[in-house]
């Protein structure tokens, strides 16, 4: 009797668990076609560091995917997600990897967040030969060249010329850098030293802070003594707002200049005041207005906007920008495979992709460009009265 | 470099070490009584900002919603003693210390369960431009910073030293044992250093949440510059910590002043380690003589 009350008890378990494990994939399978539906796995960070990124980037790839099934799929294909956590981890990107390529199946990987993740699922990606689109921002992600691997933030190599000749324009030459010692940080900080000659600027002081340092003013204080223009900061995270904050504090009274990676609300909340005429290079999703109206870009970017506002309460940031361009490419390509459609076909297609308009730019990937934007993408902002502007 | 600047360089490194002090004091007052470090005491400076935030988002005005904020971090390190740390307490000092690691991992993924991957704001205490003194300009959060400080390394020094609480406090430290059988009630002296440590960090945390903001994960870092602090002072004395604190905040800010910005953890710990090797027990610490 014990014995079969255990049977009943595991069957339960079993079915239990059969019905939550599958009862995702189901749903989102619901076509009448019958045809087996395109798998694609999305590697984000959800936990960790890099979860204001990466929820974002997951709420806007459910949104469109579930708009492309509801207008019929792909070629009367429905498309199928797969969800990994990273929690902003490399290995466990690595991980989620292989296990969306192995158990799953997927003919295409979404990923990662961050870019030390994007880079740590290289080698899974490369032995199953799997088309790879990140939404991660470093230069290494294209710079160090795989066939496989798609970019569609503007990396540092693009935004770093676009923003020191931004300042060059201005008369503005003698500039004090200030970057985290993190992943994008750095690359953005040796980005400014290999590009500013080029722009005709001079880096006259180069200070860096540890994420999760609380105080700058000592930074500060030593960039002051060397009197730059400006003072040119590259950081993602709530560091940069402490930058700001410390500078208002010392009466240290010259332009302050981010990255795309400032384009945050967060920012604007921690820095307050201080965040007055502060300026930073990004792509149009923040002010669509700046496509021009009427412009195709601009329809595509304030329909993405309505939509996901209407559906989530808040304004899509730019990483759900990304998230949106990188669905948007591997969607797009796929309609444009001819036969059967292989990993290898869709690599193809995706490297084929040519004018397609997204909300981070219009991207253009050729053999030896996999990132595709450029810098008629961006533009620059300031910040005024606690808002962004586009800054003439 | 001028005089000006060289007071600058200094205010900096005074305010950051007596954030690292803050915490410090939270990891000295738990060891004192028990003799495990607390490697959840990050997580109280976590909780102090991040709760402060969500009692202003309910409407409190700011000093009721910080005094809350401080609160309720002592009932969460109340807690975390009676339900987390007691049932092992006759485990050895190793699994303690193991089980209020795996305490922060929680304490974190609750707090980001609880208030989400951004980080907040919370406003500062008293607005206003910082205030220039002989060129060095200082914030006005910095000073409500020193004062917390100083309220609570001469409230803690009241208490060890005046207070038949402190006193039981003190023997603990020295044999639980024997405070046992001399009629002092060991347990509840532990839960209340939970207590108190959880306030301690919980202070710092509200306090630096208007200058940095505040996330799930500042409790991490914070927490290995708290410990780092306590270590250099030496473990187990208020006034060491707040020594240790304040020279490691000097010697990251006169780093970056003389050195490099990109060497100044570096030299921060290398000090560390000098000192450790040349007095074990600390700047301050008393080294103690093992009798046989």
């Amino acid at each position: 009797m014990g014995r079969k009350a255990l049977a009943i008890a595991m069957a339960t378990v079993l079915c239990v668990a059969g019905l939550t494990l599958g009862g995702c994939s189901d749903e989102s399978r619901s076509d009448s076609s019958g045809l087996e539906p395109y798998k694609i796995g999305v590697v984000v960070s959800l936990t960790g560091s890099y979860s204001g990124l990466g929820v974002p980037e997951k709420k806007a790839i459910e949104l469109e995917a579930e708009l492309l099934n509801e207008a019929g799929g792909i070629n009367g294909r429905m498309v199928e997600l797969f969800f990994e956590d990273d929690a902003t981890d490399a290995a466990k990107a690595a991980a989620a990897a292989t296990s969306l390529i192995e158990r799953e199946g997927v003919i295409a990987v979404i990923g990662a967040t961050g870019t030390g993740q994007t880079m740590a699922m290289r080698t899974d990606i490369d032995r199953a030969a799997v088309p790879q689109v990140s939404m991660a921002g470093g230069s290494v992600v294209t710079a160090d060249f795989d066939e496989l691997v798609f970019q569609t933030p503007w990396p540092n190599r693009v935004v770093v010329p676009f923003t020191l000749n931004a300042l060059a324009a201005k008369g503005i030459t003698r500039i004090a850098l200030i970057s985290d010692s993190g992943g994008y940080g750095a690359d953005g900080h040796d980005v400014v030293l290999a590009s500013a000659a080029a722009a005709g600027v001079e880096i006259v002081a180069d200070e860096t802070f540890n994420l999760g340092d609380t105080d700058m003013t000592a930074q500060l204080t030593k960039m002051r003594s060397q009197s730059p223009d400006a003072v040119l900061m590259w950081t993602a995270g709530s560091e940069a707002a402490i930058v700001a904050k410390n500078m208002q504090q010392l009466g240290f009274d010259v332009p302050l200049v981010g990255s795309p990676g400032n384009g945050r609300v967060e920012f604007l909340d921690g820095a307050g005041s201080a965040a007055d005429g502060f300026s930073f290079a990004a792509g149009k999703i923040l002010l669509p207005e700046a496509y021009g109206e009427g412009s195709e870009a601009f329809t595509v970017a304030t329909e993405f906007i309505d939509r996901y506002t209407e559906r989530y309460g808040t304004a899509p940031d730019i990483f759900a920008g990304h998230a949106y361009d990188a669905f948007l490419i591997i969607a797009d390509a796929l309609g444009r495979v001819d036969g059967d459609v292989t990993p290898a076909a869709l690599r193809d297609a995706i490297e084929a992709t040519d004018g397609l308009i997204g909300v981070g730019g219009t991207f253009s990937y050729s053999a030896d460009d996999h990132n595709g934007l450029s810098e008629t993408d961006l533009v620059m902002y300031r910040v005024d009265g606690g808002q962004w502007v586009l800054d003439e | 470099m001028g005089s000006a600047e060289l007071l600058q360089f200094a205010v900096a490194g005074l305010k950051n070490g007596s954030i690292y002090a803050l915490v410090a004091l939270g990891f000295t007052l738990v060891f004192g009584s028990t003799g495990i470090i607390n490697f959840a005491q990050g997580e109280f400076f976590m909780l102090g900002g991040m709760l402060a935030v969500f009692f202003v988002k309910l409407g409190l005005p700011l000093p009721l919603a910080v005094v809350a904020g401080v609160l309720a971090t002592a009932v969460v390190g109340l807690a975390f003693e009676r339900v987390a740390l007691r049932p092992r307490r006759d485990s050895g000092p190793l699994a303690l210390i193991i089980i209020t690691i795996g305490g922060s991992m929680v304490l974190r993924s609750l707090s980001r369960h609880a208030f989400g991957g951004n980080e907040l704001s919370l406003p500062a205490f008293t607005e206003g431009a910082s205030i220039v003194v002989a060129g060095a300009a200082i914030e006005r959060q910095a000073l409500w910073v020193w004062g917390l400080t100083i309220v609570a390394v001469a409230g803690l020094s009241w208490l060890y030293s005046k207070t038949r609480f402190g006193r039981s406090m003190r023997a603990c430290s020295l044999s639980h044992e024997a405070s046992r059988l001399m009629g002092i009630d060991t347990a509840r002296i532990v839960m209340v250093s939970f207590g108190l440590a959880a306030v301690l960090g919980a202070l710092a945390g509200v306090v630096v949440a208007p200058l940095t903001q505040t996330s799930f994960n500042v409790g991490a870092r914070i927490g290995l510059k708290g410990f780092a602090a306590a270590i250099l002072g030496g473990l187990g004395n208020p006034i060491a910590a707040v020594v240790g604190g304040l020279a490691l905040g000097l010697v990251e800010s006169m780093s970056i002043a003389f050195i490099s910005s990109t060497y100044k953890d570096v030299i921060a710990l290398v000090l560390l380690l000098v000192v450790l090797f040349v007095r074990p027990e600390g700047i301050l610490g008393r080294a103690t003589r093992e009798k046989v």
